[in-house]
């Protein structure tokens, strides 16, 4: 479970996060929705510690990302594809970062297999292409097989079969009990994939509703946009 | 702190950089030995008065300066080539991250550094042979310990110096551009200075240091101890703005 509570982030007199507080249950994928530059990928870097709140707290399951020991055990995260090392092998990339949590080698192998990657382990991550970089992303955030798993965007740059494939995975962990949060701006793409969404603009909760109630009158990207419509930028 | 270590270790050797910088070393070394063979092979040939005005036939003096750099920019590399994002959410204890950053560095540094001095010592002292000073500066391995100590613990701190300044500026290019400055740059323009400024700074900087902490500086401006604690200084300074900035800066 992720609890997000009076959460607030200022760089300056910009307040990028403002007061937020909702839940992320297990067992279900949340969705996270909102404007460009509405806090979401903010409040994500918080929520792991990377990013220091000016106010309120992001604990998972009941504890701060920090004082998780071995956190990769607990949460999995895929933010950004692209931060990596480009010049490191895709099998070292996930060896260096299961060393770091005490993970053995093996798992690291079986999730190349996994997501699709067995054939380019020993090559470069800058020889791979966007999807397989996006799935790279994957591997490791499920590298410690953990119950809580945050994804930012992540069929970015996806085929459509590897849009599915990644639907498929989030459903998959979510009927697995795990608690699955993800960002996207693919209305369309999170209708398919949501049972429960969070909405925000400019840093606070616009609606927080399980995705049923939200869709009663008409689609996911008519209730966001009458929800979000004059709070973007 | 273990798996953190480990996982240190195992970026370090899985991208290509380091082993380029050790190459860099390597043919350093060789090319030295090369040096070293030439000269000797002209203070054979010379007459006994030019002999006398011969240079020091020992690489290892050259060779410093260049494994320093290298080592630096190395320990750079530690701090700044894996983005934040991935090392912070992997390791999300920042003290235990640059701690494991820091052990990782300065074992890498004295045991390159101890190679390299070895090697270079080693070749010059069987290129020189049983030759006189001054083409052979010293007599036994015995000799030459305390300048190979102050080497090694020289590179020990250029390489910190180099991860404190990678972990300050979040940039290698730009850290080791610095630590250029502070290994060349700057010790090249003290000398300029008014006296007795000229020797008081020029005997705080990082190569000039070194001879004072093997005691080979006559009329030297520190002891060796305080070159020792100078030398650390450095190291403490720029990896303590490192740490600050690790600690509380976002990711």
């Amino acid at each position: 479970m992720i609890e997000v509570r009076n959460l607030t982030k200022r760089y300056g007199d910009t307040t990028a996060v403002d007061d937020l507080s909702f839940t992320v249950h297990p067992g279900l994928v949340t969705g996270f929705l909102g404007p460009n530059g509405a806090g979401k990928s903010t409040t994500m870097r918080m929520i792991v510690g990377l990013d220091r709140p000016t106010g309120g707290e992001a604990l998972v399951d009941g504890k701060r990302y920090q004082d998780l020991g071995q956190p990769l055990r607990h949460v999995g995260v895929l933010l950004d594809p692209a931060a990596v090392h480009h010049g490191r092998r895709a099998l070292d990339h996930l060896r260096w970062l299961a060393a770091s949590n005490g993970i053995g080698r093996g798992r690291a192998e079986d999730l190349l297999e996994q997501v699709g990657l067995g054939s380019v382990r020993h090559k470069r991550i800058r020889t791979l292409s966007l999807g397989m970089k996006q799935r790279l992303g994957v591997a490791a955030a499920l590298l410690g097989d953990p119950r809580v798993l945050m994804f930012d965007e992540p069929v970015n740059g996806l085929d459509p079969e590897g849009v599915r494939w990644i639907r498929d995975l989030m459903r998959g962990l979510a009927k697995e009990g795990r608690t699955v949060f993800v960002s996207s701006h693919l209305m369309s793409e999170m209708a398919l994939t949501a049972d429960h969404v969070v909405i925000v603009a400019r840093g606070q909760l616009v609606k927080e509703t399980p995705m049923e109630t939200l869709t009663e009158n008409g689609s996911l990207e008519d209730a966001y946009l009458d929800l979000t419509s004059g709070r973007g930028l | 702190m273990r798996n953190a270590l480990a996982a240190e270790w195992l970026k370090l050797r899985t991208v290509r950089a380091p082993y380029g910088l050790i190459a860099a070393i390597g043919l350093m070394v060789a090319f030295g030995a090369t040096i070293s063979w030439l000269l000797v092979q002209d203070y054979d040939t010379s007459p006994a008065a030019e002999q006398a005005k011969f240079a020091s036939a020992d690489a290892s003096v050259v060779i410093n300066p260049v494994v320093q750099f290298c080592v630096a920019a190395l320990g750079a590399l530690v701090a700044t080539s894996d983005p934040r994002l991935t090392a912070l959410t992997a390791v999300p204890d920042r003290k235990r991250l640059l701690a494991a950053k820091s052990a990782l560095v300065a074992t890498t540094a004295v045991v390159i550094g101890t190679v390299a001095l070895a090697l270079s010592i080693g070749s010059s002292r069987l290129i020189m042979g049983d030759r006189p000073p001054p083409v052979a500066p010293w007599d036994s391995v015995s000799d030459v310990l305390p300048w190979a100590g102050a080497a090694v613990l020289s590179i020990l701190v250029t390489g910190l110096i180099g991860l404190g300044l990678g972990l300050a500026l979040r940039s290698t290019a730009v850290a080791v551009v610095v630590v250029g400055v502070l290994l060349w740059g700057l010790p090249a323009i003290t000398p300029m200075l008014p006296e007795p400024w000229n020797m008081d700074v020029s005997g705080v900087m990082v190569p000039y240091l070194v001879y004072e902490v093997a005691g080979v500086v006559e009329n030297a401006p520190l002891s060796p101890l305080a070159a020792v604690a100078c030398l650390l200084v450095y190291a403490v300074v720029t990896l303590g703005t490192g740490m600050v900035t690790l600690l509380r800066r976002d990711a």
